[in-house]
């Protein structure tokens, strides 16, 4: 059975396998880092300025409808094969969702919440860090979340440039027409997506105020 | 009723464009694997074919060597341009030999098995050579590859997809020189050259007629326990499409004859280097030689 | 562009194959999803576990879904397509459910008062009015097809995807240019316009 021999292709390589994995969860963690990182306080500076949130969500949607392939791909004449170049274009595809749900969920805060919190003398830093984000946070989250679940899917491609992860399990197995080997790279691959997507959506849940929830 | 014409004419457009984007037979198919030469050879044969009178669809680019056979013995190509020595370690898995006869009469054989034709070899020997910068030659003092498995625990390999798995690659590396290397990564095969020159890498699994390896001054490191088999380039065809298309034999083996190593190298650093279509440069080979106006 | 200058044919025919396998998955997934989302529409149970199967179905990566597909359909065209129907179900059965149920139940009311079948109802009043958000659901589908197409060049479905593939190949950076670039293009150039469609619809729905 496919299943069991791919079982078995993972523990007669444990290392290679054990190496796969943690470049694929390294790149992932780091680009989604690095995009928040970057996305979030942009967003946050920008919140006051309604032109400035208008660009920044037009740069960012555009940007999302770039196929992650092509900015992979595009990546490689700069910087060259590695991880460093996969790092920088997935981190690149993690920052629109991350941008534009951060802008779209600051602008959205009630006009009400924030003119009352001022009006209780808080400063422009303690009505964004009190009442603003807390706010907007499930949003943020969401943003968060579908960034995560692009780029666990991105790493994959990044085997092409030599940036390893389970991506090198596919491309190898597709070239020797080994079907286990595929697996092996396949559904592991599909499980962190699937524990991205959970994991934020946990984080989302939680971190909404009790007041907010739906349920 | 606007949405339902909308709806119903989206449909039998979606059905149209289906069975329109279904290509109309070619008569002879050629495959190719997924690195420069093959697709310089695969053109070669392909516009041979078509100077004989043969019409052509060209499939290149296929991942990696035994999707290409996979697709040779499902039917859906008809050729493709392969290596003795992969088609008796990699597709056949059967033990290594020296003597170039030898493997080619044993493929030859056991591919008949399988209702696919083997041609004539040409005279290139496309073997493995592992090669390293200059630099690193000279700071290790390596002249073969045994010399290479005294320091491998501390250079990086860089190469293509089925390395790792094939009878001839890392485990062969291992088995008969006991090499180790600190790391070893997978890249698209095109891309090895400049994570070499970039110094991502420090060892690349080269293949013989690369012609990046002279241009880039690299050192070829000597086979000295003798890993490697020959690998002399053949047309694999399939009994039918040679059946039907008796002629591609004698095309084929016209163009196979005139490919040696240097000729081979040079049209490799057309492409690699120069960066030239791989169609235009089989074109220029073949005009050169006459077999196309 | 010299590259380009001479071998703009080469990039024509990988453009027709992308539109072509990408329109051909989008009517599929139409199609599909019209269906499914008509019944998610009216069932709360279809609706939740449709969303749920398709949701998951989205979050696998796309190279995955593709070599998962490998053993069962081979490579080619058909692989593609069926990985991009799956990859915009989610959307789409999303978006016609929310369009319909979105529909006011006071019109909805008005029409059967009148004495129309509830075929015609679907028909005549609640798709078109739900057309807005379905067409919004296409938007995103539509971008999410030619971005799996892009890779789908990779198991030899043909597409834009074979400039950049052969561009890595070769380490020839203009190959990887206009391969990328005209994927973008298209992946824009059709969002805008959807984006447009739209606008139109929810103008002419006011």
């Amino acid at each position: 059975m496919l299943f069991i021999d791919a079982w078995q292709f993972i523990v007669a390589h444990p290392g290679r396998f054990a190496g796969a994995l943690t470049t694929h969860v390294a790149l992932s963690a780091a680009a989604l880092g690095l995009a928040i990182a970057m996305a979030v306080p942009v967003g946050v500076l920008l919140a006051d300025s309604r032109r400035g949130t208008q660009l920044a969500i037009t740069a960012a949607n555009f940007g999302r409808t770039l196929p992650s392939l092509a900015v992979l791909a595009l990546v490689m004449p700069l910087l060259g094969t590695g991880f460093v170049p996969a790092l920088f274009a997935l981190t690149l595809l993690a920052l629109p969702p991350i941008l534009i749900n951060t802008c779209a969920a600051l602008q959205q805060v009630d006009a009400d919440l924030v003119d009352a919190a001022r009006g209780m003398g808080m400063t422009y830093a303690q009505v964004m860090n009190q009442v603003e984000l807390p706010v907007a946070m499930p949003v943020i989250f969401a943003g968060i979340r579908t960034a995560s679940v692009q780029v666990v899917s991105g790493a994959v491609l990044a085997s092409y440039i030599g940036g390893g992860g389970l991506g090198d399990f596919i491309t190898a197995g597709i070239a020797m027409m080994a079907l286990p080997q595929l697996l092996v790279g396949a559904i592991p691959a599909t499980m962190l997506a699937l524990g991205a997507d959970w994991l934020f959506g946990l984080l989302q849940r939680t971190l909404t105020p009790v007041g907010m929830r739906a349920t | 009723m606007f949405p339902q014409r909308i709806f119903r004419n989206l449909f039998v457009g979606a059905v149209v464009l289906l069975l329109a984007g279904v290509p109309a037979s070619a008569q002879v198919r050629v495959g190719s694997k997924n690195f420069t030469e093959q697709f310089i050879v695969a053109e070669i044969y392909a516009q041979a074919l078509e100077a004989a009178g043969i019409k052509v669809e060209r499939k290149l680019n296929l991942g990696g060597t035994l999707i290409a056979q996979k697709a040779l013995e499902e039917k859906q190509i008809d050729l493709y341009p392969e290596y003795t020595g992969t088609m008796l370690l990699v597709i056949l898995k059967a033990p290594s030999m020296t003597d170039p006869k030898a493997v080619y009469d044993k493929v030859k054989a056991e591919y008949a098995t399988k209702g696919l034709v083997v041609l004539s070899q040409a005279p290139m020997n496309n073997t493995y050579n592992m090669v390293v910068r200059p630099e690193t030659a000279a700071q290790y003092k390596l002249e073969t590859v045994s010399d290479l498995a005294r320091v491998a625990k501390e250079l990086k390999l860089g190469a293509g997809p089925e390395f790792r798995d094939r009878a001839d690659g890392l485990p062969g590396l291992k088995s008969v020189y006991g090499i180790e290397f600190k790391e070893d990564l997978q890249m698209a095969i095109g891309l090895r050259y400049q994570a070499l020159a970039g110094k991502q890498i420090d060892v690349v699994n080269g293949y013989a007629t690369d012609g990046m390896i002279s241009a880039l001054k690299l050192k070829r490191l000597k086979d000295d326990r003798n890993l490697w088999p020959p690998y002399y380039l053949v047309p694999v065809v399939r009994r039918e499409a040679l059946d039907a298309n008796p002629q591609i034999a004698d095309a084929l083996n016209r163009v196979d004859a005139l490919l040696d190593e240097p000729t081979m190298a040079a049209m490799n650093y057309q492409v690699d280097g120069e960066k030239e279509e791989p169609k235009d440069v089989a074109r220029a080979f073949l005009k050169a030689k006459g077999i196309v106006h | 562009m010299k590259w380009l200058g001479n071998n703009w044919d080469q990039v024509l025919v990988a453009l027709g194959e992308h539109i072509v396998i990408s329109f051909t998955a989008l009517a599929i997934a139409f199609f599909l999803s019209l269906v499914i989302g008509i019944l998610a529409a009216r069932s709360e149970r279809v609706f939740r576990w449709a969303i749920a199967f398709t949701g998951f179905l989205y979050t696998i990566p796309t190279l995955a879904f593709l070599a998962l597909l490998i053993p069962v359909v081979g490579l080619g065209r058909a692989n593609a397509i069926i990985c991009m129907v799956a990859f915009s179900l989610m959307i789409m059965i999303r978006n016609v459910a929310i369009g319909i149920r979105e529909v006011p139940a006071d019109v909805v009311d008005a029409a059967r008062g009148m004495g129309m079948r509830g075929i015609d109802i679907l028909a005549m009043i609640e798709l078109p009015l739900a057309l807005p958000v379905i067409v919004a659901g296409l938007r995103i589908a539509t971008v999410t097809v030619i971005s799996v197409a892009v890779v789908a060049a990779y198991i030899n479905a043909g597409g834009l995807g074979t400039l950049i593939f052969s561009g890595i190949s070769n380490d020839f950076a203009p190959k990887i240019w206009v391969g990328g670039l005209t994927s973008c293009a298209l992946a824009v150039a059709a969002d805008l316009s959807l984006a447009r469609i739209e606008r139109w619809l929810r103008h002419r729905a006011d």
